[in-house]
C-alpha cells in the first residue's frame, strides 16, 4: 500500500453538485480497487492559471488515498479518457512524507538533548570601521 | 620545544604585494551585500508540498518562470524539490508556465 496525492479538475460546465458526482465516480473506482480515503478536500471551483481548451475554471477534487498502484493507474486511466475532466494529477507521496516526518523527529530530539542556547550576542559591526588614528595623515 | 632552523625569518622581510598603501581615504568601496540563506533549510522545510501556492508562489517572479537560485538563494537540494513541486502544480493549472 502506498499513499497518493490525487487531484481531478472537472469541466466548469457542469454545475456544481455534478462535478462533485463525477468526481465520486473516480473516488468509487478508488475504493473498489482496494482504496481508503485518508483526506477528501473539494477545493471547489477555481481559476485556472492558464485557459485549459477554452476554459478558464474547474472543479477541483483533492483526495489523499492509502492504495494499491494497480488502483491508482486505473483510475487515473479513466480519467483520461473522460472528456469531463480537464486535468488530473496522481502523485505517490509516502516516501517524501516519511522522510519529512523523521526529519522532525530528529529535530525534535536534538532539542531536548541540548539545552535551550542563550540568545545570541548580536554581531560585531566595529571591524568594519577602520581606527581613527590612520585617517589623520594630511 | 622549537625546532631550531630558520623559525624567526620567516615572518621578518617580506616582499611583494600588500605593502602597497591604500588609497581613496575613508569612503567604502563595498556595499553590504545580505547574505542569501536557503528559506526551506531556514525553517525546516523538508518536503516541498506542490499544493502550497501560497509558498511557490513566491518563486515564481512575473514572468512565470522558476527563479534561479542565484536569485533567491535556495540550497541545490531545496531547489530541485521546490522545482517538482512548481512542476506539479503547473500540470493542474494551480501555477501558470507563463504570463504576458
Amino acid at each position: 500500500m502506498r499513499l497518493y496525492d490525487i487531484v481531478v479538475l472537472v469541466t466548469p460546465d457542469l454545475a456544481d453538485d455534478d462535478a462533485t458526482k463525477v468526481a465520486g465516480e473516480y473516488r468509487k473506482i478508488l475504493v473498489d480497487g482496494g482504496a481508503t480515503v485518508v483526506k477528501e478536500e473539494p477545493w471547489g471551483r477555481r481559476r485556472l492559471a492558464f485557459p485549459i481548451g477554452r476554459k478558464r475554471e474547474a472543479h477541483y477534487t483533492y483526495w489523499q488515498v492509502q492504495s494499491e498502484p494497480a488502483a491508482v493507474a486505473e483510475a487515473e486511466r479513466r480519467m483520461g479518457l473522460s472528456d469531463q475532466v480537464l486535468r488530473h494529477l496522481a502523485v505517490r507521496v509516502d516516501e517524501d512524507l516519511k522522510r519529512q516526518a523523521k526529519m522532525t523527529e530528529r529535530l525534535r530530539k536534538k532539542a531536548i538533548k541540548r539545552p535551550p542556547r542563550p540568545p545570541a550576542a548580536p554581531v560585531a559591526d566595529a571591524a568594519a570601521n577602520p581606527p581613527a588614528a590612520e585617517r589623520s595623515e594630511s | 620545544m622549537r625546532m631550531g632552523g630558520g623559525s624567526g625569518s620567516r615572518s621578518g622581510p617580506r616582499t611583494g604585494p600588500g605593502g602597497k598603501d591604500a588609497k581613496g581615504g575613508p569612503r567604502k568601496k563595498f556595499f553590504v551585500r545580505r547574505r542569501k540563506v536557503c528559506k526551506f533549510c531556514a525553517e525546516k522545510i523538508e518536503y516541498v508540498d506542490w499544493k502550497d501556492i501560497k509558498l511557490l508562489q513566491g518563486f515564481i517572479p512575473e514572468r512565470g518562470k522558476i527563479l534561479p537560485r542565484r536569485i533567491s538563494g535556495t540550497c541545490a537540494l531545496h531547489q530541485r524539490k521546490l522545482q517538482t513541486a512548481i512542476k506539479r502544480a503547473r500540470s493542474i493549472a494551480l501555477l501558470p508556465y507563463a504570463t504576458d
